[in-house]
Protein backbone atom coordinates (compact mmCIF):
# COMPACT_ATOMS: atom_id res chain seq x y z
CA UNK A 1 0.00 0.00 0.00
CA UNK A 2 3.00 2.49 0.60
CA UNK A 3 4.47 2.37 -2.52
CA UNK A 4 1.24 2.82 -4.07
CA UNK A 5 0.83 6.04 -2.53
CA UNK A 6 4.09 7.24 -2.79
CA UNK A 7 4.65 6.26 -5.94
CA UNK A 8 1.12 8.08 -6.97
CA UNK A 9 2.08 11.34 -5.18
CA UNK A 10 5.24 11.64 -6.97
CA UNK A 11 3.17 11.00 -10.27
CA UNK A 12 0.59 13.92 -8.99
CA UNK A 13 4.02 16.67 -7.96
CA UNK A 14 5.57 15.82 -11.44
CA UNK A 15 2.32 16.65 -13.08
CA UNK A 16 1.75 19.93 -11.06
CA UNK A 17 5.54 20.90 -11.28
CA UNK A 18 4.61 20.61 -15.14
CA UNK A 19 1.71 22.33 -15.55
CA UNK A 20 3.43 25.39 -13.22
CA UNK A 21 6.52 25.42 -15.69
CA UNK A 22 4.11 25.75 -18.54
CA UNK A 23 1.98 28.73 -16.88
CA UNK A 24 4.89 30.33 -16.33
CA UNK A 25 6.04 29.85 -19.96
CA UNK A 26 2.73 30.89 -21.43
CA UNK A 27 2.45 34.18 -19.30
CA UNK A 28 6.10 34.66 -20.13
CA UNK A 29 5.31 34.50 -23.84
CA UNK A 30 2.51 36.71 -23.30
CA UNK A 31 4.65 39.13 -21.70
CA UNK A 32 6.87 38.98 -24.62
CA UNK A 33 4.30 39.41 -27.21
CA UNK A 34 2.84 42.25 -26.14
CA UNK A 35 6.14 44.02 -25.33
CA UNK A 36 7.26 43.34 -29.30
CA UNK A 37 3.81 44.49 -30.09
CA UNK A 38 4.20 47.50 -28.46
CA UNK A 39 6.83 47.88 -30.06
CA UNK A 40 5.10 47.59 -33.49
CA UNK A 41 1.86 48.84 -33.39
CA UNK A 42 0.84 50.44 -30.23
CA UNK A 43 -3.27 49.14 -31.02
CA UNK A 44 -3.01 45.73 -29.24
CA UNK A 45 -0.30 46.26 -26.48
CA UNK A 46 -1.86 44.88 -22.94
CA UNK A 47 -3.31 42.00 -24.85
CA UNK A 48 -3.83 39.08 -21.91
CA UNK A 49 -5.20 36.18 -22.36
CA UNK A 50 -6.58 33.50 -19.85
CA UNK A 51 -4.54 30.26 -19.14
CA UNK A 52 -4.70 27.60 -21.85
CA UNK A 53 -7.62 25.29 -20.90
CA UNK A 54 -4.95 22.08 -21.30
CA UNK A 55 -2.71 23.49 -18.42
CA UNK A 56 -5.67 24.06 -16.33
CA UNK A 57 -7.16 20.95 -16.24
CA UNK A 58 -3.73 19.40 -15.93
CA UNK A 59 -2.96 21.34 -12.84
CA UNK A 60 -6.68 19.98 -11.10
CA UNK A 61 -5.67 16.19 -12.67
CA UNK A 62 -2.50 16.75 -10.93
CA UNK A 63 -3.94 17.95 -7.78
CA UNK A 64 -6.65 15.14 -7.44
CA UNK A 65 -3.63 12.27 -8.02
CA UNK A 66 -1.59 14.07 -5.73
CA UNK A 67 -4.54 14.38 -2.63
CA UNK A 68 -5.22 10.52 -3.82
CA UNK A 69 -1.74 9.37 -3.07
CA UNK A 70 -1.39 11.65 0.44
CA UNK A 71 -5.09 9.99 0.74
CA UNK A 72 -3.63 6.35 0.52
CA UNK A 73 -0.28 7.59 2.64
CA UNK A 74 -2.62 8.21 5.80
CA UNK A 75 -1.99 5.76 8.69
CA UNK A 76 -5.06 3.52 9.77
CA UNK A 77 -7.08 4.99 12.18
CA UNK A 78 -8.13 3.42 15.35
CA UNK A 79 -11.44 3.20 16.74
CA UNK A 80 -12.69 5.66 19.70
CA UNK A 81 -14.94 3.50 21.87
CA UNK A 82 -13.07 1.47 24.25
CA UNK A 83 -15.02 -1.83 24.04
CA UNK A 84 -14.45 -1.17 19.90
CA UNK A 85 -10.75 -0.71 20.25
CA UNK A 86 -10.45 -3.60 23.12
CA UNK A 87 -12.03 -6.21 20.69
CA UNK A 88 -10.36 -4.93 17.54
CA UNK A 89 -6.80 -5.57 20.11
CA UNK A 90 -7.99 -8.91 20.90
CA UNK A 91 -8.82 -10.32 17.38
CA UNK A 92 -6.09 -8.61 15.49
CA UNK A 93 -3.35 -8.39 17.90
CA UNK A 94 -0.22 -6.28 16.82
CA UNK A 95 -1.74 -5.68 13.14
CA UNK A 96 -3.98 -3.15 13.76
CA UNK A 97 -1.34 -1.07 15.33
CA UNK A 98 1.39 -1.65 12.18
CA UNK A 99 2.02 1.25 10.18
CA UNK A 100 2.85 1.96 6.35
CA UNK A 101 6.37 0.58 7.47
CA UNK A 102 5.19 -2.32 8.73
CA UNK A 103 6.83 -1.08 12.35
CA UNK A 104 4.23 -1.11 15.23
CA UNK A 105 3.13 2.29 16.79
CA UNK A 106 4.86 2.82 20.06
CA UNK A 107 2.09 3.74 21.78
CA UNK A 108 0.58 -0.12 21.27
CA UNK A 109 0.58 -1.14 25.16
CA UNK A 110 -0.67 -4.69 23.89
CA UNK A 111 -4.18 -6.73 25.06
CA UNK A 112 -5.73 -4.46 27.65
CA UNK A 113 -7.20 -7.28 29.18
CA UNK A 114 -3.95 -8.82 30.02
CA UNK A 115 -4.37 -8.61 33.60
CA UNK A 116 -7.73 -10.38 33.39
CA UNK A 117 -5.70 -13.61 31.62
CA UNK A 118 -3.01 -13.61 34.01
CA UNK A 119 -4.60 -13.25 37.51
CA UNK A 120 -4.03 -16.33 39.86
CA UNK A 121 -7.03 -18.69 40.00
CA UNK A 122 -9.34 -19.27 42.74
CA UNK A 123 -7.82 -20.38 45.82
CA UNK A 124 -9.16 -23.71 47.90
CA UNK A 125 -9.57 -21.95 51.30
CA UNK A 126 -11.33 -25.13 52.77
CA UNK A 127 -8.66 -27.46 51.50
CA UNK A 128 -5.51 -25.08 52.67
CA UNK A 129 -7.50 -25.35 56.14
CA UNK A 130 -7.62 -29.07 56.41
CA UNK A 131 -3.70 -29.13 55.38
CA UNK A 132 -3.23 -26.98 57.74
CA UNK A 133 -5.14 -28.65 60.73
CA UNK A 134 -3.33 -31.82 59.71
CA UNK A 135 0.30 -29.79 60.17
CA UNK A 136 -1.08 -28.64 63.52
CA UNK A 137 -2.43 -32.23 64.32
CA UNK A 138 1.17 -33.81 63.62
CA UNK A 139 2.84 -31.38 65.49
CA UNK B 1 -25.51 14.66 32.76
CA UNK B 2 -26.49 12.00 30.01
CA UNK B 3 -23.16 12.39 28.61
CA UNK B 4 -21.10 11.85 31.45
CA UNK B 5 -22.94 9.54 32.00
CA UNK B 6 -22.75 8.28 28.19
CA UNK B 7 -19.31 8.61 28.85
CA UNK B 8 -18.99 5.91 32.02
CA UNK B 9 -20.77 3.35 30.18
CA UNK B 10 -19.16 3.60 26.93
CA UNK B 11 -15.62 4.82 27.70
CA UNK B 12 -13.63 6.37 25.17
CA UNK B 13 -10.16 6.31 24.32
CA UNK B 14 -8.30 9.22 24.29
CA UNK B 15 -5.03 8.09 22.32
CA UNK B 16 -6.79 6.62 19.51
CA UNK B 17 -8.81 10.30 19.53
CA UNK B 18 -5.82 11.85 19.66
CA UNK B 19 -4.66 9.47 16.89
CA UNK B 20 -7.26 9.66 14.44
CA UNK B 21 -7.22 13.71 14.78
CA UNK B 22 -3.71 13.83 13.97
CA UNK B 23 -4.01 11.94 10.77
CA UNK B 24 -6.89 14.07 9.74
CA UNK B 25 -5.49 17.05 10.56
CA UNK B 26 -1.89 16.22 8.95
CA UNK B 27 -3.40 15.35 5.88
CA UNK B 28 -5.56 18.31 5.60
CA UNK B 29 -2.49 21.04 5.93
CA UNK B 30 -0.79 19.01 3.60
CA UNK B 31 -3.11 19.19 0.85
CA UNK B 32 -4.44 22.83 1.57
CA UNK B 33 -0.72 24.06 0.65
CA UNK B 34 -0.90 21.96 -2.55
CA UNK B 35 -4.31 23.38 -3.44
CA UNK B 36 -2.19 26.84 -3.04
CA UNK B 37 0.14 26.07 -5.80
CA UNK B 38 -2.89 24.83 -8.11
CA UNK B 39 -4.73 28.05 -7.00
CA UNK B 40 -1.81 30.47 -7.77
CA UNK B 41 -1.25 28.15 -11.04
CA UNK B 42 -4.86 28.57 -12.47
CA UNK B 43 -4.79 32.42 -11.33
CA UNK B 44 -7.69 32.43 -9.40
CA UNK B 45 -8.85 35.56 -7.44
CA UNK B 46 -10.40 36.62 -4.78
CA UNK B 47 -13.75 34.45 -4.27
CA UNK B 48 -13.39 32.18 -7.21
CA UNK B 49 -10.09 31.34 -5.09
CA UNK B 50 -11.43 30.49 -1.66
CA UNK B 51 -14.33 28.27 -3.65
CA UNK B 52 -11.74 26.45 -5.08
CA UNK B 53 -10.31 25.88 -1.72
CA UNK B 54 -13.49 24.80 0.02
CA UNK B 55 -15.00 22.74 -2.87
CA UNK B 56 -11.56 20.50 -2.81
CA UNK B 57 -10.87 20.49 0.89
CA UNK B 58 -14.78 18.84 0.96
CA UNK B 59 -13.23 16.46 -1.57
CA UNK B 60 -10.68 15.63 0.21
CA UNK B 61 -12.57 14.91 3.26
CA UNK B 62 -15.21 12.57 1.19
CA UNK B 63 -11.89 10.74 -0.07
CA UNK B 64 -10.31 10.40 3.98
CA UNK B 65 -13.65 9.07 4.18
CA UNK B 66 -14.14 6.50 1.57
CA UNK B 67 -10.28 4.92 1.99
CA UNK B 68 -10.01 5.06 5.95
CA UNK B 69 -13.54 5.31 7.51
CA UNK B 70 -16.11 3.97 5.14
CA UNK B 71 -14.77 0.15 4.75
CA UNK B 72 -14.43 -0.72 8.60
CA UNK B 73 -17.33 1.96 9.54
CA UNK B 74 -20.19 0.63 7.02
CA UNK B 75 -19.12 -3.00 8.06
CA UNK B 76 -19.68 -2.87 11.85
CA UNK B 77 -23.54 -1.55 11.00
CA UNK B 78 -23.26 2.57 11.27
CA UNK B 79 -24.89 4.23 8.40
CA UNK B 80 -22.96 6.09 5.66
CA UNK B 81 -21.28 8.93 6.38
CA UNK B 82 -21.49 8.64 10.11
CA UNK B 83 -18.18 8.39 11.67
CA UNK B 84 -18.87 8.05 15.19
CA UNK B 85 -16.81 5.24 14.98
CA UNK B 86 -13.27 7.14 14.87
CA UNK B 87 -14.28 10.76 15.91
CA UNK B 88 -16.22 12.17 18.54
CA UNK B 89 -18.03 14.42 16.44
CA UNK B 90 -19.46 15.20 12.95
CA UNK B 91 -18.67 18.81 12.99
CA UNK B 92 -15.17 17.50 13.97
CA UNK B 93 -15.00 14.95 10.90
CA UNK B 94 -16.30 17.34 8.25
CA UNK B 95 -15.70 20.99 8.65
CA UNK B 96 -12.85 20.50 11.30
CA UNK B 97 -10.10 20.96 8.71
CA UNK B 98 -11.33 23.77 6.58
CA UNK B 99 -9.89 26.53 8.90
CA UNK B 100 -6.73 24.89 9.87
CA UNK B 101 -5.09 24.86 6.25
CA UNK B 102 -6.58 28.35 5.20
CA UNK B 103 -3.29 29.83 6.69
CA UNK B 104 -0.90 27.76 4.43
CA UNK B 105 -3.43 27.52 1.56
CA UNK B 106 -3.31 31.53 1.15
CA UNK B 107 0.86 31.49 1.99
CA UNK B 108 1.09 29.01 -1.01
CA UNK B 109 -1.51 30.89 -3.09
CA UNK B 110 0.25 33.94 -3.19
CA UNK B 111 3.41 32.44 -3.18
CA UNK B 112 2.76 30.19 -6.88
CA UNK B 113 0.37 33.10 -7.69
CA UNK B 114 3.36 35.34 -7.50
CA UNK B 115 6.10 32.79 -8.90
CA UNK B 116 4.20 31.87 -12.28
CA UNK B 117 2.97 35.65 -13.48
CA UNK B 118 6.88 37.11 -12.84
Amino acid sequence: MTWISKATTTFGLLLLAHACYSAHEHSALQAHRAASLASLTASQAGVATSLPIDIAIETVVATFIVVLGLVLGTAQLRPIRWRVWAGQIEREGEEAFKDADGEIARDYIGNPFKLLESRPGFVDIRKQRQEFADWVKSQ
Amino acid sequence: MSTERELQVAPIVPESVMHNTKALSNIQSLTASIFGVAAGILGLESYSGFLFYLIFSILTTMLFYTVRVAPTSLKSGLGPFDTSRYFRTQYEFWTGGIFGGLAGYILTWTLFYGLVRA
